[in-house]
């Protein structure tokens, strides 16, 4: 199937994904920024749904915009918004920020003016309907093993985490 | 999908990955059990208030039953590992079993053991269960590191055992010290994991595979370039972290002080162990073709100045650094340090006798530190305190442990019959012969330089023991306090240690016919 207006999707995705973005970090109620957070990862569920990745997409919404950002709703209304909105909301670090900032920058400018050569140019060629199916296959045979250890992994992280956060058990 | 060998039985993979099997199920038992166990205290002290003892009665029980299981599962595991088959491999190269892999398992099992063996004798602990669980779903994270040879896995692998180790260095949460040894192991680990990872994830990109074979046929025909630089150097960061190596070791000295000894004690050893074989697979195999030189007359760039850089400042700062300690713990932080730099050594020096001698040495010292560990517990249990002054007088208190320290400390030092000497001498003799015309006779220098400076901080600590008087303030609680079992696994350590010092080849001579 041809997709239709790429050009006009991608950017419109995009600009959705950094607007929300911004209002994640500048919006003083956390309610509305965890809101904008969630429009931030629709608009990236979209930009992996135009890169033939449905399953990315799907775990995106369903875990990223759906599980997550749940969560973080329940949290934020738990803790006490009125005392968490008087306070300073920028640390005085500014200054390092945007020295950072700007560093990035201009090695993000030299490696797209320079760095040509620096990645494969080569394009990857997607089936179009088969990814699920390819991830499927990849995570249950060709690296089951690595999937079985990374249980484990959430095992200790669930036992870590009751061990430290519990105040008496 | 990809090849025949992927579409294999489950069975198999059972049979393979056996001993890692049921490390993984006596946990999941030493968990179930320590449930029970708190469930019956709990009761038995809302229902009867009065005699606390019978409940503190049931909460030892439970914790024996808890190490007891931990040790047999330990034990068990070791037994399936002896009769895995020689040489196979699974996923492509994702479990990948060799006569190597399967010793170095069964060393990590046996530190594990050792660790139990601490943790049984750590009263402070208030949950035995957890933390024995913790202990052995780590020693799945070195079983994992030892036997694979592709990057996913390893790094998975890694992430299991690291994150197993922040949650054991902050389990004591009545010690403010082990929250900040947590913590910072905790950031700092971390944020080396993800250099790790985008490392890792580079050479992916430029390889196009994560086997570490694979990844070497495309090194060969790669010219070198920077993204390959990017991708090694910070490749090579978390592990560095791991190892403890010198711009990279902030972390020790808190942790090795803060975390209950016998985290701090698997922290030094067993940690150290994998990472170093696996390090050495990664350098030596995966990124054999760009190996580099580094010889002072012949500098060339790959990882082996890199890993020469790291060694040095580890031995210069450790070195210098633990002179100035007051606190045995910290001061073993910082030798371990110097140590992470001399064992580096091997690998620069790269080849079959480099990578031995540094697994050789890596075993000895983690060995060594186990039981170093273990004193420093005893001393900890009667006197409240792990300073060089708590340890004085000890000779009369106490003088088998006193002997056991002098072994350890001597080895560390490198003294002729202990095991220490033996393995910096391997690892010195295969750097001079390495890097062609005594190319690393700077490093073998700055080496030797280091092993006479920490002479001098190791019998500080010896004269504590068999000089000093123990200041009359502080008197000696009974020593009752610590029991048989810790001794005993502390005598049979220095037991090892002089045993491998006077027939090292039982070991060294095991590490080379496993490598062929």
């Amino acid at each position: 199937m041809q997709p239709v207006a790429t050009t006009f999707f991608f950017y419109f995705l995009s600009a959705v994904t950094v607007i929300s973005g911004i209002a994640v970090i500048t919006r003083r109620n956390p309610v509305h920024s965890a809101l904008a957070l969630i429009v931030a990862l629709l608009g990236q569920a979209g930009l992996y749904l135009m890169l033939y990745a449905p399953f990315v997409a799907g775990v995106q919404i369903i875990l990223y915009a759906g599980g997550i950002m749940v969560l973080f709703l329940f949290v934020i209304m738990l803790v006490n918004i009125e005392r968490a909105q008087k306070e300073e909301q920028f640390n005085k670090q500014w200054i390092v920020g945007i020295v950072a900032a700007l560093a990035l920058g201009v090695l993000f400018v030299l490696v797209y003016m320079k760095g040509k050569g620096l990645f494969p140019q080569t394009v990857a060629q997607l089936p179009e309907g088969e990814n699920t199916q390819g991830i499927a296959m990849l995570l249950y045979r060709d690296y089951m093993f690595a999937f079985e250890i990374a249980s484990l992994l959430l095992l200790v992280a669930i036992i870590g985490a009751v061990v430290m956060a519990k105040k008496r058990i | 999908m990809r090849s025949p060998a992927s579409t294999m039985s489950y069975l198999e993979l059972l049979k393979l990955a056996l001993p890692e099997v049921i490390v993984v199920i006596s946990a999941l038992v030493v968990l179930a059990i320590g449930l029970t166990g708190r469930q019956r205290t709990a009761v038995a002290g809302v229902s009867s208030a009065k005699p606390p003892t019978k409940a503190a009665g049931t909460a030892a029980a439970a914790t024996d039953w808890c190490s007891l299981a931990a040790a047999l599962g330990v034990g068990i595991a070791i037994a399936a590992v002896l009769m895995l088959p020689r040489n196979a491999s699974l996923f492509s190269g994702m479990l990948v079993i060799t006569p190597l892999t399967s010793l170095f398992k069964i060393i990590c099992l046996v530190l594990a053991f050792f660790t139990v063996c601490l943790a049984r004798s750590e009263k402070s602990l208030r949950h035995p269960g957890e933390y024995l669980t913790i202990i052995l779903l780590a020693t799945v994270g070195l079983m994992l590191l030892v036997g694979s040879e592709e990057l996913l896995m390893i790094f998975i692998g890694l992430e299991l055992l690291g994150l197993s180790l922040y949650v054991m260095a902050a389990f004591d949460k009545t010690d403010v010290r082990s929250a900040e040894a947590g913590l910072k192991y905790f950031l700092f680990g971390s944020t080396s994991s993800a250099f790790t990872l985008f490392g890792i994830s580079l050479i992916y990109g430029m390889s196009g595979s994560t086997g570490l074979a694979a990844i070497s046929e495309k090194l060969v025909a790669a010219p070198a370039q920077p993204l390959l630089a990017t991708g090694i150097i910070m490749t090579l960061i978390g592990f560095a972290f791991k190892i403890a190596a010198a711009p990279f070791h902030l972390w020790a000295p808190d942790a090795y002080q803060g975390a209950p000894i016998p985290s701090a004690a698997f922290i030094a050893s067993g940690s150290k162990v994998a990472s170093f074989v696996v390090l050495g697979k990664i350098v030596l195999v995966g990124f054999g073709p760009v190996h580099g030189s580094s010889a002072w007359h012949a500098m060339a760039a790959g990882w082996s100045p890199i890993l020469a850089a790291l060694a040095a400042l580890s031995i210069l700062i450790g070195n210098l650094v633990a002179l100035a300690q007051t606190n045995v713990r910290r001061l073993l932080a910082y030798s371990a340090v110097a140590h992470a730099g001399y064992t580096l050594l091997g690998l620069v020096a790269g080849g079959r006798d480099g990578f031995s001698a540094t697994l050789f040495y890596a075993t000895v010292y983690a060995i060594t530190l186990v039981g170093a560990f273990g004193v420093v517990a005893v001393v900890r249990s009667e006197t409240g305190g792990d300073d060089v002054k708590n340890f004085s007088g000890l000779a009369a208190r106490a003088p088998l442990l006193a002997g056991c320290m002098a072994i350890f400390m001597f080895s560390l030092a490198g003294i002729p019959p202990l095991a220490g000497f033996f393995g910096k001498f391997y690892l010195f003799s295969a750097a001079l012969r390495a890097g062609g015309d005594h190319g690393l006779l700077w490093l073998v220098g700055l080496a030797l330089f280091g092993s006479f400076v920490s002479l001098y901080y190791y019998l500080i600590v010896l004269k504590a023991i068999f000089v000093d008087q123990p200041s009359a303030s502080a008197p000696p609680r009974d020593h009752v306090s610590s029991d048989l079992l810790q001794r005993r696994a502390v005598a049979a350590l220095a037991g090892i240690v002089l045993l491998l010092g006077i027939m090292p080849d039982i070991l060294a001579a095991r590490i080379l016919a496993a490598m062929s």
